[in-house]
């Protein structure tokens, strides 16, 4: 049976569970980064990543559901990422739509539910899963810690390339450069609050469990984007040799 | 290792040789009482003068430009919108409050304390 861990050694454990399969070095992520895309690419990465993260303030609204009084810092934060998702500027699903139009896509394109991959609908499922079934520490760990702190280093390799290689205004791309530094905050808060609430060894092996999980999901994910949208027109992904050779998705 | 300076609180934030790191990401993991509220580059609450090191931080990108003004030319950064990859010191007033806050009510219609976004 598992013994409890130190918090040092619980945010080890949660740090190592998805350093293998981070969607930074997926297929998709790798020719995004490395500057082999079209933009008609990006367009269909638009329109999966909307069906994807868009219902964020329902997954979020969940778990707010699920997370007891006692835990009120935790429930602060919730209710504050909901706000901020939505509310406090430029709507964030509007910012990811005016990269897509940046990319010759429309609105109505992006928005409609035919135009995504199975795998996004089953990243959005998975996600509406998680957070409205599981203990919102388990929940946490798997959409702040498994997914959302792997944000910036997805989007810092592949920001300088939207601007240096394809000439995309900072105003057009602003979707990443929001996200880079706004989900480094979010991920270490989450980090906090599943350290914290945490406070059982079968917690903290649901939370590593999890964050596993949506490091596999995300992974599986990214990969299937270079499958379905890019391998037609480019072939399978070979990874260039002067890079640390990375787990080939 | 490089190390982050919060000369404000006197405590020094060691990280791996070779990385980039937010400095506001580090200033709350390690509980250094850098003021923040939005953590997107909106409110101006986590402004820090830089006093040494400014060759290891990143250039300032548009949100920060857009938010800090003059203020980048006064040796400024946000905490929130800067990444070093070396040794850098930071300092700053422990009671400040948001830029659009500064001489009014607190009200401020900006976001409120530690709120942070989501992608
Ligand atoms: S915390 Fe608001 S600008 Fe950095």
């Amino acid at each position: 049976m598992a013994e409890m861990m130190s918090p040092s050694e619980f945010r080890v454990a949660l740090e190592q569970a998805f350093a293998g399969t981070m969607a930074k070095d997926a297929s998709f992520s790798r020719a995004w980064a490395t500057g082999k895309l079209h933009k008609q690419h990006f367009v269909h990465w638009a329109t999966n990543h909307y069906h994807y993260i868009g219902p964020f303030g329902d997954y979020l609204g969940l778990m707010y559901a699920n997370t007891p009084d006692h835990a009120r810092d935790a429930k602060d934060f919730l209710l504050q990422n909901m706000y901020e998702e939505e509310l406090s500027d430029d709507r964030h699903t509007d910012l990811l739509i005016r990269f897509a139009e940046a990319c010759g896509g429309t609105r109505a394109y992006v928005q409609d539910r035919n135009n995504a991959m199975p795998f996004a609908k089953g990243m959005q499922g998975w996600m509406y899963y998680v957070s409205g079934r599981e203990n919102f520490v388990v929940s946490s760990a798997a959409l702040i810690v498994g997914l959302e702190s792997q944000v910036p280093s997805i989007y810092r390799t592949q920001y300088p390339t939207l601007i240096n290689k394809y000439g995309f205004s900072e105003w057009e791309a602003e979707f990443f450069d929001l996200h880079i530094t706004s989900d480094e905050i979010h991920g270490e808060r989450g980090y906090q609050i599943v350290l914290k609430y945490a406070d059982t060894p079968e917690l903290q092996q649901r939370c590593l469990h999890y964050v596993r999980e949506a490091a596999d999901m995300r992974f599986a994910y990214t990969k299937a984007l270079y499958q379905t949208y890019v391998e037609p027109d480019l072939g399978p992904w070979v990874e260039e040799e002067e890079r640390e050779p990375a787990l080939v998705g | 290792m490089p190390r982050i300076y919060f000369k404000t609180v006197d405590r020094y934030v060691e990280f791996a040789e070779g990385e980039e790191v937010n400095v506001l990401r580090m200033a709350i993991r390690e509980d250094c009482d850098v003021p923040w509220q939005c953590a997107s580059g909106n409110c101006g609450t986590d402004r820090l003068v830089v006093e040494e090191g400014v060759e290891n931080l990143d250039p300032p990108r548009r949100r920060e430009r857009a938010r800090l003004g003059d203020l980048l030319d006064d040796g400024y950064r946000l905490a929130c919108q800067t990444y070093t990859r070396g040794d850098v010191t930071f300092s700053w007033d422990p009671d400040q409050v948001g830029l659009d806050d500064e001489g009014g009510d607190g009200s401020g219609g900006g976001s409120r304390a530690g709120w942070a976004g989501t992608g």
